[in-house]
C-alpha cells in the first residue's frame, strides 16, 4: 500500500510498523525501553510518511476484531447458559458479558489514546482529531456494530436487572415501607424486599454493586443511554403505573399530588446510581466538567419523570373523570391535582371527548332519572369549574346534557323543585339559591365584569366560537339551569305552577318558606317577573284576614242563623294564578248553603267582587258517626265527603244514583267510593248498590282486601298539565284566527301565522307555535267544516256567524 | 270621569317641559299594550255578532264587523266598520266609521257614526268591546234626537211608533208625546 511512494524499501521499515503497532494494541503499559523504541519507529515511519496510515489501520483492526470476535462473543456470552439460571446468575451473565467486552476493547481504547497523545504533540508529523477525537469515532464504531442488531434478550435482560436494583436502592431507601407490591409480598413471605429471596441469600448490596460496575462499563463505552434508556423509561412508566393503580384508583378524596413528588425523589436515587458513573469515576480527559453532563442527563431523566407521571395520573383520570365529577365535593383534591397535572399535559382535547362520550354512555339515556341528570350536572359545573375556570371544559363537554335535558319533559319542573328544596335530596340548588352573593340573571351578560384588562387571557383552542365569544362563560349554576330552555319565563312559569300546587295542598295559610323563596328568587330573576308569585301569596295572606273576619262576623248570629259547615276558603285572584282545574261536581245543599253565605258575605266585604267556588280543590274534614262506632278527624277530599254526606240521607245507594246526584261520572264515583270501602264504612251488594255499614262487620276487617284504587290520584297536581293548557292556547288562536277571518275575509296561512305571531298577548303562558303546527291545525279546522281552504287562502264558511 | 281622560303621558311632557316629545314612545308603546290587550280581551270574550282585528301589521287600524241584532230589523246584516286609535288612545277616543253603507239614523252617508259616547261621553274606561257593543245596540235603538240621516230618522220613528204603542210602558217621555201624535195619521 506504500510501495509506490518509495523507490527502496529500507529493511527497518516492516519492523518499525511492527514495533509501533504492537505498541498500540498491546493491553502493555508502556516502559521507557519500548518508548523509546516505539518513538523510534515513528520516526522512522514518519519519515516515509506512513505515520498517517497508523491511525487508519488501529480503527480498522479494531473495526475486524469486534464484527468477528468481539461482538459474537458478547452475544454469545449474554446467551451463554440458557436453562434455568436464578436472577441472580442472570445478573452476573449480564456484567460478565460486559466486562469481556470492555476487556476486549480496552487494548483498543488505550491505543487510540496513546495514538491521539501524539497526534497531539504533534510527533512524527502526525496529525488528527486527538485522543478525544478518536476515541469518539471509536466508540460511534463500537456502538455500530455492537448495537446494530442487538437481541431482544439484551434488553429484557437489563430490565430485569435494572427492576431488581430497583426494588434494592427502594426498599433501602424507604426504609422499609413495603414499598411496592413486589417488595410487600416479599415481606410477608419473610423474604428480602429487595431482591426477593430469604434473607439469608440476600444480594442486595451486591445488586447494587453490579448496578454500579455496570453503569461505569456501559458509560466508559459510552453504551449508557443506548442500553438503558428504553429499560428505564419502561421501568418507570411501569412503576408509574402499578403505584398510580394501587395507590390512586377509585381514591379521590385526598390529593397524591405531594406523595408521587416525594416518591418520585427517591426514584431520582436510583437514577442516579444508573446514570451516576457518567459523572464520577471517570478518567477522560474531560473528567473535570464530567459532573455538569451527568447532572444534566439526570435532570433530562427528572423531567421526563415528571412527565411520565403527568400523563399517566392525567390518563387515569380521565377515565374516572365521570365518577370524580359524580363525587363532586369529596373528589376535590383529585380534581386539583387533575388541574395541576393537566396544565402540563396536552390532554384537552382527550378528557373533553372522553367525558362527553362518558356522560352519553352513563348518564344521558332513558334508565336515569332527570333529578339524577340535574344533580351530576350540577356536580359537573361545580367540578368544571375548578378544572378549568375558563369555563371552556365546561361548556363544551356538557352541551350533550343541556341537549338532553331540554328533550325531558320534566326538567322544568324538577329543576324548580329543587330550586325551592323539595326534591328529594337534591338541596344543592335551594343552598345555592340562599347564596349571599347571587349573580342576576340581567346583569351577568352585561360587557364589562369591571376585571383589569391587564388580566384578559385569551380562550383556549377548543372553545367553541359561538356568539359568546370571549365573554366569560358563567358558571353560575342557577343561571345556567335557567338559561338550558333559554328564556327564564318557562321557569318562572313552572314555579308559578308549583307555588300554586304547594298552597293549594296545605290550605293552612301558611307561606313563610314560600315567602322566603320568593324573596330570593326576585333576587335573581328580578322584581318583575316575580310579581305574579307575589300576588298569589298576597292572595293568602288576605285570604286569612277575609276568612278571620267573615268567621267573626258568623259567630255573632244566632245559634239558630249559624252555618251548619263552618267554611274557610282560599280566595285567589284568578288573573294572577296559573290555570286550575276543572272539575263538575254538584255539592250536597248544605254545603252550597254555606258557600253561598260565605259568598254573600264576601260581597259585602269586598264591593264589586264575587267568589267563583273550586269545590273539588278543597280538603274537608269531617266525623263518621256510625251505629258502634266513630271515625273523627278525617281529612278527605270535597267529592269524598259529598259522596258520604248522601249517604246521610239514604243508607243505600247505586252507582248510577250517585253518580247522578254528584253530577261525576260512575267511573269516578266507583274509585272515590274505595276510600270509604277502604274504611269499613260502606260495602258494595250484589248489583253495584252501595250501603252503611252501621255495625262493623268483624274487627279482623275484610276491606282490607279491597285494593285501593283511589290512590293514584292523590298526587295530582291541582293545575293543569302542559298538554291541557296547549290546547287551551289553540282555543285561544282559534277564537283570534276566527276574529281575523271574520273581519278580513280572506288570509293565507302565512299571513296568519305572522298576525298571530304580532297580536296573540303573551300572557303568563308561552307557546311558540311554528308554520307546521298552524297548517296542522287549520287543517284539522278544514276537515270539521269550520274553515275553508282554498288556492291557498283561508276563509270562514258562509254559515258560521 | 276628566280625570280619567286625562293623559297621564302628555300631561307630565307638557308639565315637564315644553316641546320636548320625551313621553312619545313610551306612550305609543303603552298604546300599543293596551291594544293588545284589548284585543285579547274582545277574543277571549266570545261575543256573538261583534268582531275587531287589526287590519293589517298596524295595530292602529282595525276593522271590526257587527250583525245586526235578533229582533231588530238589522238582524240578518253584517256591517264593516273602521276603527282608527289616535296615539292618545285611550285618553282620546278612536274614530269610528261604518264602511259597509248603513242606512240609519245615527249613520251618515259617509258612514260617520253620531254616537255620544264616541265624543263627548267617551271615556278611558271604555274599550273595543264596548264600542262595538254600543254601535250593535245603537243600530237596534237609534237616537232619533239628534239624527244625521233625517230620512231615516223619520222612517225609524214610524216603525218605532207602531212597537211602542203595542208592548212599552213610559221609556221616554218626550219620544212618546211625538209619537202619539203620528199615530192617528199613520192609521
Amino acid at each position: 500500500m506504500n510501495s509506490g511512494q518509495s523507490h527502496v524499501m529500507p529493511r527497518e521499515l516492516p519492523a518499525a510498523w511492527d514495533t509501533v503497532t504492537a505498541a498500540l494494541v498491546s493491553p502493555l503499559s508502556p516502559n521507557s525501553t519500548t518508548e523509546e523504541a516505539v518513538a523510534e519507529a515513528l520516526a522512522m515511519l514518519g519519515c516515509y510518511r506512513l505515520a498517517q496510515c497508523v491511525e487508519g489501520w488501529l480503527l480498522e483492526t479494531m473495526q475486524v476484531r469486534l464484527t468477528s470476535a468481539v461482538a459474537p462473543e458478547f452475544w454469545a456470552g449474554l446467551e451463554q447458559p440458557e436453562n434455568e439460571m436464578e436472577e441472580r446468575d442472570r445478573a452476573r451473565v449480564l456484567l460478565g458479558a460486559f466486562r469481556t467486552l470492555l476487556a476486549r476493547l480496552e487494548p483498543f481504547l488505550g491505543g487510540l489514546e496513546r495514538l491521539g497523545a501524539w497526534q497531539e504533540e504533534g510527533r512524527a508529523g502526525l496529525c488528527g482529531p486527538g485522543a478525544h477525537g478518536l476515541r469518539e469515532r471509536a466508540l460511534s464504531v463500537i456502538r455500530a456494530i455492537l448495537l446494530f442488531s442487538p437481541s431482544a434478550l439484551l434488553q429484557d435482560r437489563v430490565l430485569e436487572f435494572y427492576s431488581r436494583t430497583f426494588s434494592v436502592h427502594m426498599s433501602q431507601e424507604g426504609e422499609g415501607e413495603g414499598d411496592g407490591e413486589e417488595g410487600a409480598l416479599a415481606t410477608e413471605r419473610g423474604l428480602c424486599p429487595g431482591c426477593a429471596v430469604p434473607p439469608s441469600q440476600c444480594w442486595c448490596q451486591e445488586a447494587l454493586e453490579q448496578l454500579g460496575e455496570l453503569s461505569h462499563i456501559l458509560s466508559r463505552l459510552q453504551l449508557l443511554e443506548r442500553v438503558s434508556s428504553e429499560a428505564v423509561t419502561a421501568i418507570l412508566h411501569r412503576l408509574i403505573e402499578q403505584r398510580m393503580e394501587r395507590r390512586c384508583r377509585g381514591e379521590y378524596e385526598s390529593s397524591f399530588l405531594s406523595d408521587f413528588q416525594e416518591w418520585l425523589e427517591r426514584v431520582l436515587g436510583w437514577l442516579s446510581r444508573v446514570f451516576v458513573s457518567e459523572a464520577g469515576g471517570s478518567d477522560t480527559p474531560a473528567g473535570g466538567a464530567a459532573s455538569q453532563p451527568g447532572n444534566a442527563v439526570l435532570q433530562r431523566w427528572r423531567c421526563h419523570m415528571h412527565q411520565f407521571f403527568c400523563r399517566i395520573y392525567v390518563n387515569m383520570r380521565i377515565e374516572e373523570l365521570f365518577s370524580i365529577i359524580r363525587d363532586f365535593p369529596e373528589s376535590k383534591p383529585a380534581i386539583e391535582d387533575l388541574k395541576f397535572c393537566l396544565d402540563r399535559t396536552n390532554q384537552r382535547q382527550q378528557l373533553l371527548t372522553s367525558l362527553k362520550s362518558a356522560f352519553e354512555t352513563r348518564l344521558l339515556h332513558p334508565g336515569v332519572h332527570t333529578s339524577d341528570i340535574i344533580t351530576v350536572y350540577i356536580s359537573a359545573i361545580k367540578a368544571l369549574r375548578e378544572l378549568d375556570p375558563s369555563m371552556v371544559i365546561l361548556q363544551v363537554a356538557c352541551q350533550p346534557i343541556r341537549k338532553y335535558l331540554r328533550t325531558r319533559e320534566d326538567t322544568v319542573r324538577q329543576i324548580v323543585g329543587s330550586l325551592t328544596g323539595d326534591a328529594e335530596g337534591c338541596s344543592d340548588l335551594a343552598n345555592e339559591l340562599s347564596r349571599a352573593d347571587p349573580v342576576t340573571l340581567e346583569t351577568q351578560d352585561s360587557e364589562d365584569e369591571g376585571s383589569d384588562p391587564e388580566e384578559w387571557t385569551p380562550d383556549p383552542t377548543d372553545a367553541l366560537t359561538d356568539k359568546t365569544g370571549s365573554k366569560r362563560r358563567s358558571s353560575d349554576i342557577i343561571s345556567l339551569l335557567v338559561s338550558i330552555y333559554g328564556s327564564k319565563e318557562i321557569f318562572i312559569d313552572e314555579y308559578r305552577t308549583v307555588l300554586a300546587d304547594r298552597l293549594l295542598h296545605q290550605l293552612n295559610y301558611n307561606t313563610a318558606r314560600e315567602i322566603r323563596n320568593v324573596e330570593l328568587l326576585k333576587l335573581r330573576f328580578g322584581e318583575s317577573h316575580m310579581h305574579y308569585c307575589e300576588v298569589m301569596l298576597k292572595d293568602v295572606a288576605d285570604s286569612r284576614r277575609i276568612n278571620a273576619n267573615i268567621r267573626e262576623e258568623e259567630s255573632r248570629l244566632p245559634e239558630e242563623e249559624q252555618p251548619a259547615v263552618p267554611l274557610s276558603a282560599m280566595i285567589l285572584s284568578s288573573e294572577f294564578w296559573p290555570q286550575l282545574k276543572e272539575e263538575k261536581m254538584e255539592l250536597p245543599p248544605l254545603v252550597s248553603q254555606a258557600m253561598e253565605a260565605y259568598t254573600h258575605r264576601y260581597e259585602k266585604l269586598k264591593a264589586m267582587r264575587t267568589l267563583s267556588w273550586k269545590p273539588h280543590l278543597g280538603s274537608v274534614t269531617l266525623d263518621v258517626e256510625l251505629g258502634d262506632r266513630t271515625l273523627t278527624n278525617l281529612s278527605v277530599s270535597p267529592i269524598h265527603a259529598a259522596i258520604i254526606l248522601h249517604f246521610q240521607d239514604k243508607s243505600c245507594w247505586s252507582l248510577e244514583e250517585l253518580s247522578g246526584a254528584l253530577g261525576v261520572p260512575q267511573e269516578m264515583v266507583r274509585r272515590k267510593l274505595a276510600l270509604w270501602q277502604q274504611h269499613g264504612v260502606l260495602r258494595e251488594e250484589s248489583g253495584g248498590r252501595y250501603s252503611v255499614l252501621e255495625v262493623g262487620a268483624s274487627r279482623e276487617r275484610p276491606e282490607k282486601s279491597v285494593l285501593l284504587i283511589d290512590s293514584d290520584e292523590e298526587g295530582d297536581s291541582n293545575t293543569t298539565t302542559q298538554s291541557e293548557q296547549r290546547e287551551e292556547k289553540l282555543q285561544l288562536f282559534w277564537a283570534y284566527i276566527q276574529a281575523m277571518l271574520t273581519n278580513l275575509e280572506t288570509m293565507t296561512l302565512e299571513r296568519i301565522h305572522s298576525m298571530l305571531r304580532m297580536f296573540v298577548a303573551t300572557g303568563p303562558v308561552v307557546t311558540e307555535m311554528d308554520v307546521n303546527e298552524l297548517q296542522a291545525f287549520l287543517q284539522r279546522k278544514v276537515r270539521d267544516h269550520q274553515l275553508i281552504v282554498s288556492a291557498g287562502v283561508y276563509r270562514l264558511p258562509k254559515s258560521s256567524h | 270621569m276628566a280625570s280619567q281622560n286625562m293623559d297621564p303621558a302628555a300631561a307630565s311632557s307638557t308639565a315637564a317641559l315644553k316641546g320636548s316629545e320625551t313621553g312619545g314612545a313610551a306612550a305609543k308603546g303603552s298604546v300599543s299594550k293596551r291594544l293588545q290587550q284589548e284585543l285579547m280581551t274582545l277574543m277571549m270574550s266570545g261575543d256573538k255578532g261583534i268582531s275587531a282585528f287589526p287590519e293589517s301589521d298596524n295595530l292602529f287600524k282595525w276593522i271590526g264587523t257587527i250583525d245586526g241584532a235578533h229582533g231588530t230589523v238589522y238582524e240578518g246584516l253584517r256591517y264593516k266598520l273602521s276603527l282608527e286609535f289616535p296615539s292618545g288612545y285611550p285618553y282620546k277616543a278612536p274614530r269610528v266609521k261604518f264602511i259597509t253603507p248603513c242606512y240609519h239614523p245615527n249613520v251618515d252617508e259617509h258612514g260617520n257614526i253620531c254616537l255620544d259616547i264616541l265624543k263627548e261621553k267617551w271615556s278611558a274606561l271604555y274599550d273595543v268591546r264596548s264600542i262595538l257593543l254600543s254601535i250593535q245596540s245603537l243600530l237596534g235603538e237609534p237616537n232619533n234626537e239628534s239624527p244625521m240621516n233625517a230620512s231615516a230618522a223619520e222612517l225609524w220613528e214610524n216603525q218605532e211608533g207602531r212597537q211602542h204603542c203595542v208592548s212599552i210602558s213610559l221609556p221616554c217621555c218626550a219620544v212618546m208625546q211625538r209619537v202619539s201624535i203620528r199615530f192617528p195619521t199613520d192609521l
